[in-house]
């Protein structure tokens, strides 16, 4: 365990109210152990549990900030308050207060959940102890919640994202085909002025179109749950290269594959991943024809899948931003986008539990690559996980 | 058939304007009523009140986001009803969720129809939609009622 460096903090909760329920048959013992946490400032409230009902009742009735159990009791141990309380979804830290208990079982305890153990011919050992505990359950809570209020605030992004996108393709369907009925029928008869700006009009209409559909897209990575099975990478590639046809053709681009790994993920988000990937490596190529490899390593826990081209690269200080929704690092009139691809890849990637970075340079190419779980792990969705945790 | 009519049931008046251009422009003669909310829809085809003397249509093309009363209401109101049941409903709704299509058809409606989002393709639909029902497709003959 570290050192506290937090004094003021030590202070605070050195004088703080401090609810105990001993686990113990001694009342002798008992008594001691309140005294050694009085003597250390504590005030301390306890109540006392001898069985396991009276343990269940207790901590279903109050909320204690920690509990000190001795090992061996008549008719349980100590430890099963551990597993107890983890039923109960209970975060109360046990500290184990015992008899002479040996190494390995120490040891097992602690792994097994127990915050600490103190011998009772060690008390003066305890208050720290407890502090500590105390300390760590705080922290717990407070990244709980962190963790919690993230999701939460997740969720509440993509709702909206989902409803806004939704309700922006009706009024935007009419400024479109009405701005295009406007060019049809008074293309050249106004002044060029009034050409430029419908033109304008329609062009804006249109990206727009194409950003609440990708807006829309994005937003259903999250929302639909993800359909975890067996999948083949040289299958998924093929199907993403018949997706992207047309822009390979266009392009002249050369795609060479190594043989790729199966993995476990949902397919057709994995097929978008190459497919976003790929359409970028097209996209942004250089001045000679793209020369895209995609190849696969698998390390002890993870298989990592790279796709690597020849094209216009990404300066250093540009690398991180490239996965961030809505940003482009180029004008619209060089490489048209909307900036969503590529965050719709870290998405997916992070929801099957994988990473996803990008090695570049100005001028010198740029090799994504991704990792994806050896064994299924999923984030959010509701795959197949069938591993005991 | 001689001079289709059709009935729109659209709160956009937008695209109610579109597709009778649309319609006006080609070759089938047809006539577009519109009204602009399910209640009012079900008014008009069970002859009620200022629709006494509206015509039976062809063919209805139904919007599904409709005030009073939405669009699935008003199918299933017409399916439900025997003088009303046999005349076809074409779908035609910006929502792509495929709830939306599934539930349409398995409350009878005739076809699902998403209003396209460029003009170009928008015309088509509209024009393929009246070529197919209201020109290919083998009608019940009208009835007086």
């Amino acid at each position: 365990m570290t050192e506290e460096k937090d004094a003021a903090h030590v202070a605070a909760q050195a004088s703080s109210k401090l609810q105990v329920l001993l686990v113990e048959d001694e009342p002798a013992d008992a008594e001691l152990t309140l005294r050694a946490l009085r003597q250390a400032g504590f005030e301390a409230n306890a109540d006392l549990a001898q069985t396991e009902e009276e343990f269940t009742e207790l901590v279903r009735k109050h909320c204690y900030d920690v509990i000190l159990a001795d090992y061996k009791l008549p008719n349980w141990n100590g430890m099963e308050s551990v597993e107890l309380l983890r039923r109960e979804g209970q975060d109360v830290p046990v500290i184990l207060v015992s008899g002479a208990l040996g190494e390995l079982t120490a040891v097992e305890c602690i792994k097994q959940g127990a915050a600490d153990y103190v011998l009772k011919d060690h008390l003066a050992r305890l208050p720290e102890s407890v502090r500590r505990a105390v300390r760590e359950r705080a922290l717990r809570q407070e990244n709980r919640q962190a963790q919690e209020e993230l999701a939460r605030s997740n969720r509440d992004l993509e709702q909206f994202a989902y409803v806004a996108s939704h309700d922006l393709q009706e009024p935007l369907r009419m400024v479109a085909t009405y701005t295009e009925l406007l060019a049809e029928r008074y293309q050249g008869k106004l002044d060029a002025n009034a050409d430029k700006y419908i033109h304008y009009a329609e062009d804006g209409a249109r990206r727009m179109q194409k950003l609440v559909q990708d807006l829309l897209a994005f937003s259903r990575v999250g929302r639909q749950g993800m359909a975890i099975e067996s999948t083949d990478c040289n299958v998924v590639l093929h199907a993403s290269l018949l997706n992207l046809e047309a822009a390979v053709q266009e392009s002249g681009a050369a795609i060479e594959s190594a043989q790729l790994p199966v993995v476990m993920a949902d397919s057709s988000q994995l097929i978008q991943v190459l497919q976003n990937l790929i359409a970028n490596a097209i996209k942004f190529r250089g001045s000679v024809p793209p020369l895209i490899r995609v190849s696969a390593e698998t390390k002890s826990k993870e298989f990592v899948i790279s796709v690597a081209d020849n094209g216009i690269g990404i300066a250093a200080e540009q690398m991180e931003n490239v996965f961030v929704i809505f940003r482009r690092l180029h004008a619209r009139a060089e490489y048209p986008g909307n900036g969503i691809g590529l965050s719709i890849c870290k998405k997916i990637i992070e929801q099957h539990g994988g990473r996803i970075w990008v090695e570049s340079g100005a001028g010198q190419g740029s090799t994504f690559r991704f990792t994806l779980p050896a064994q299924a792990t999923t984030k959010g969705g509701y795959g197949q996980n069938n591993e005991k945790s | 058939m001689k001079n289709p009519e059709i009935l729109m049931v659209d709160d956009n008046p937008a695209d109610i304007d579109l597709t009778s251009e649309v319609l006006a422009q080609s070759e089938g003669h047809f006539r577009v009523n519109s009204v602009n909310d399910g209640v009012e829809a079900i008014s008009y085809l069970r002859r009620e009140g200022k629709y006494v003397r509206a015509p039976v249509p062809d063919l209805v093309v139904l919007d599904l986001n409709l005030p009073l009363k939405d669009g699935c209401e008003v199918l299933s109101n017409i399916k439900a009803d025997p003088c009303l049941a046999k005349i076809p409903v074409v779908i035609f709704t910006s929502s792509e969720a495929n709830s939306d299509v599934t539930r349409s058809y398995k409350m009878g409606a005739n076809c699902y129809l998403r209003k396209p989002g460029n003009l170009a393709e928008f015309v088509a639909a509209v024009q393929s939609m009246a070529q197919f029902w209201l020109g290919f497709a083998s009608l019940p003959k009208r009835e007086r009622r």
